[in-house]
């Protein structure tokens, strides 16, 4: 039979596609839109569906209260949850793909706690001008301040990983790297933390829980704008990405160029993950998770179609986090950054059980 | 005369190491690095099969290496089509010369198709979207190398005669005239190795693909390459070792005797006859044979597998006569003593006898 499978063999199949199917995607939207307007639905304060759908719209509503908690915390708090989610995603399919780990994201590889050692160093350096407190005052300015800090923070780690990937070969030992890259960086932070003014802890710990409600006013086109950019940087090496997935050698001989893609994915990354992480703390699990899921669902390893979709089923996830964070009819709000591991972490293990094939929804 | 696409002058390879030519430098000396082979002048004619033979440790991947660009030479120069490699760009270079090498690519979700079609990558634009041209590349692609019935399955689903199939599609999808292939048949079986081959002697005579293949299947590579290129390990006068190659067409080397030394100095028999290894060594002595055919043939290789050197020799008092009489197969076994041979039915018996009648003789 292997002998045979010449080229008379076969001749009745058609001819796969390359492109998954577009009324997933569709379907993707729509989910996210429908997650989307739950959560300004939703929240300690009970709204109307209708009149949360006019004032969105912008006809207004006759209580102002209602008017203030949807168009100043609902609304930015939803967006906050769209950008975050679809900029994680977006970098753990990346670093995924680059390292080519199945684990690889960036929680994992050290990532977020770069961006964590930048904003430590600006929210727990000495001086009362540079507390989180005086930060919060200078508004625009702060927030490209914490922006850059933790970017910057994140670029740092992701360079020191990168400059040992040169060296070593093997994704596991890589992987290992990575780690104890981000437990130095933990480490440092804690140092610091132990010299510093109890109210800077304070300030700082609650920073790690993460929050999506923080982002308001400027900050928000301030974070908007970064991760379109890494976003855009993104899906611009979607082509490489493809290649990549060859292995570097391949991808040399195919004539790319791997350092060029070595460095635009950690600009990229490094935008995406460390904007998202100066803004909103360290959310975990994100990073890991989505892209799995996104490739299980699309069935494809095409970075054309997995990039958007990622940030679509990144957006899902961070919303159904942020609506069940908020525990609709209580006044109390759990810290995304735990209700996100919670969740999702059950969501991978159910797809992964699924699938049977661990290999399928590796990278 | 048809065009030379790949030619090496004077080439050596091996591999740099900055700290020793620093050294070396330093004390006025001059060196290049780690010298693998040197003095390499090669050519790759369009619409041959090459195949690149040497044992392990010789410089196969070095050599490979070398001619695709990714590792630079220590000298000399290689040149594709005219042109010096090193004045090629990357995407130049790929679209002159693909690669199948022993990488394995076990991307989940990455389905056959779209691997071929990532080929394509150097004549894409910047999304890398398949133009109708380039997606009749591809089918071509996969129909020249059989992997049609598979195309939609994912990579990591397929056999490893199957991925290396794909692979090889990839590199046709790429378009080159030159293809590179690093073990193509390694960890395959006969009639996957066979069929490799097949499409890689097929891709050479219809489009006129260059293709180098390093093996270590000698059988394979010369029933298959229109030439060899031998990696043989010498010992120079001055105890040096060194790599000498040897290039030329597989029965040429046969016939003068080139490759039989090439191997014999690695301490493996050659059997220049039938153009293959000798395993077996002699410990028994020899044994007449009479009779001719395929019967004579297995028998012979039946003997020679217990000990025995063979000999076409009626006259030998200790022999075995074999006859075939209309399907009716007899063995005749003469033991050295008695002129009365032992008649038997299949070659089983004859090897018992003979090893049972051994055995009387060292009692006695």
């Amino acid at each position: 039979m292997v002998l045979q499978s010449g080229s008379q063999a076969g001749t009745d199949h058609p001819w796969p596609l390359l492109s998954p199917k577009s009324n997933l995607i569709v379907l993707l939207f729509a989910v996210a839109v429908f997650f989307f307007l739950l959560d300004l639905v939703l929240g300690s304060v009970k709204i109307p569906f209708g009149s949360v759908i006019d004032i969105v719209l912008g006809r207004g509503s006759d209580n102002e209260a209602w008017e203030k908690i949807v168009s100043y915390i609902r609304v930015p708090k939803a967006l906050t949850a769209v950008i975050a989610g679809a900029a994680l995603s977006v970098s753990g399919l990346q670093m995924q793909t680059l390292f080519r780990n199945p684990l690889a994201g960036p929680s994992v590889l050290g990532i977020s706690a770069g961006a964590s050692l930048g904003v430590a160093m600006v929210m727990l350096a000495s001086g009362a001008a540079a507390n989180a407190f005086a930060i919060r005052q200078l508004g625009f300015g702060g927030s490209w301040l914490i922006v850059v800090a933790s970017t910057l923070g994140a670029a740092f780690v992701l360079l020191i990983v990168l400059s040992i990937a040169v060296r070593i070969k093997d994704n596991i030992v890589l992987l290992i790297v990575g780690i104890m890259v981000g437990n130095i960086t933990i480490s440092l932070i804690s140092i610091w933390q132990y010299f510093s003014e109890p109210e800077q802890i304070q300030d700082y710990l609650i920073w790690t829980f993460g929050s999506l409600g923080g982002v308001l006013g400027d900050q928000l086109y301030v974070l908007a704008a970064v991760v379109a950019l890494g976003l855009l940087i993104s899906f611009a090496a979607s082509k490489s990405l493809n290649v990549m997935l060859l292995g570097e050698n391949y991808a040399r001989s195919l004539g790319m160029s791997t350092l060029y893609v070595r460095i635009t994915v950690i600009a990229a990354t490094s935008l995406l993950a460390g904007s998202v992480t100066g803004f909103c703390g360290p959310i975990g699990f994100i990073g890991i998770a989505v892209p799995h899921l996104t490739r299980s669902v699309l069935n494809t390893s095409d970075h054309r179609f997995l990039m958007p979709s990622s940030c679509l089923v990144g957006a899902i996830l961070m919303l159904v986090c942020d609506i069940i964070a908020q525990m609709p009819g209580s006044q109390t709000t759990l810290p995304i950054n735990a209700v996100t591991a919670l969740i999702g972490s059950p969501v991978v293990i159910w797809v992964i059980m699924k699938n049977r094939n661990l290999k399928s929804s590796f990278a | 005369m048809k065009g030379k696409l790949l030619h090496t002058h004077d080439l050596a390879i091996g591999y740099h190491n900055r700290r020793l030519v620093r050294e070396a430098k330093k004390h006025g000396r001059r060196y290049r690095g780690k010298v693998v082979a040197e003095k390499l002048f090669l050519d790759l004619v369009e619409g041959e099969l090459v195949c690149l033979l040497g044992p392990n440790g010789s410089g196969k991947s070095t050599l490979m290496r070398t001619l695709a660009g990714v590792q630079k030479p220590l000298g000399g120069r290689v040149s594709l089509r005219g042109r010096r490699l090193e004045n090629l760009s990357a995407k130049e270079t790929a679209r002159l010369l693909s690669l199948v090498l022993t990488d394995r690519v076990m991307t989940g979700n990455l389905s056959v198709y779209a691997l071929v079609a990532l080929g394509r990558y150097p004549y894409t634009g910047w999304m890398g979207n398949l133009s109708p041209d380039d997606e009749a590349i591809v089918r071509d692609a996969i129909g020249t190398t059989g992997t049609r019935k598979f195309a939609h399955h994912h990579i990591s689903d397929l056999s490893d005669g199957e991925r290396q199939k794909v692979m090889i599609a990839r590199a046709l999808a790429q378009d080159t005239p030159v293809i590179l292939l690093d073990e193509p048949t390694a960890h395959l079986d006969l009639p996957n190795r066979i069929e490799v081959v097949r499409v890689l002697k097929k891709l050479a005579r219809e489009q006129g693909k260059s293709i180098v293949m390093s093996t270590h299947e000698l059988d394979l590579a010369l029933q298959a390459a229109d030439r060899i290129w031998l990696m043989s390990p010498i010992v120079g006068k001055d105890g040096e070792k060194n790599i000498e190659m040897i290039s030329g067409m597989p029965e040429e080397l046969v016939l003068d005797g080139r490759l039989e030394k090439a191997f014999k100095r690695n301490g493996v028999g050659f059997d220049r006859a039938s153009g293959s290894f000798r395993i077996h060594q002699h410990p028994e002595g020899s044994i007449g044979l009479v009779g001719e055919g395929m019967l004579a043939y297995w028998t012979k290789r039946a003997l020679e597998r217990i000990g025995y050197r063979v000999v076409i020799d009626a006259s030998s008092p200790f022999r075995i006569e074999v006859s075939d009489d209309r399907g009716t197969r007899c063995w005749r076994y003469y033991n050295g003593k008695s002129s009365k041979p032992v008649e038997l039915r299949d070659i089983g018996g004859v090897i018992d006898v003979i090893k049972e009648s051994k055995k009387g003789e060292a009692f006695a």
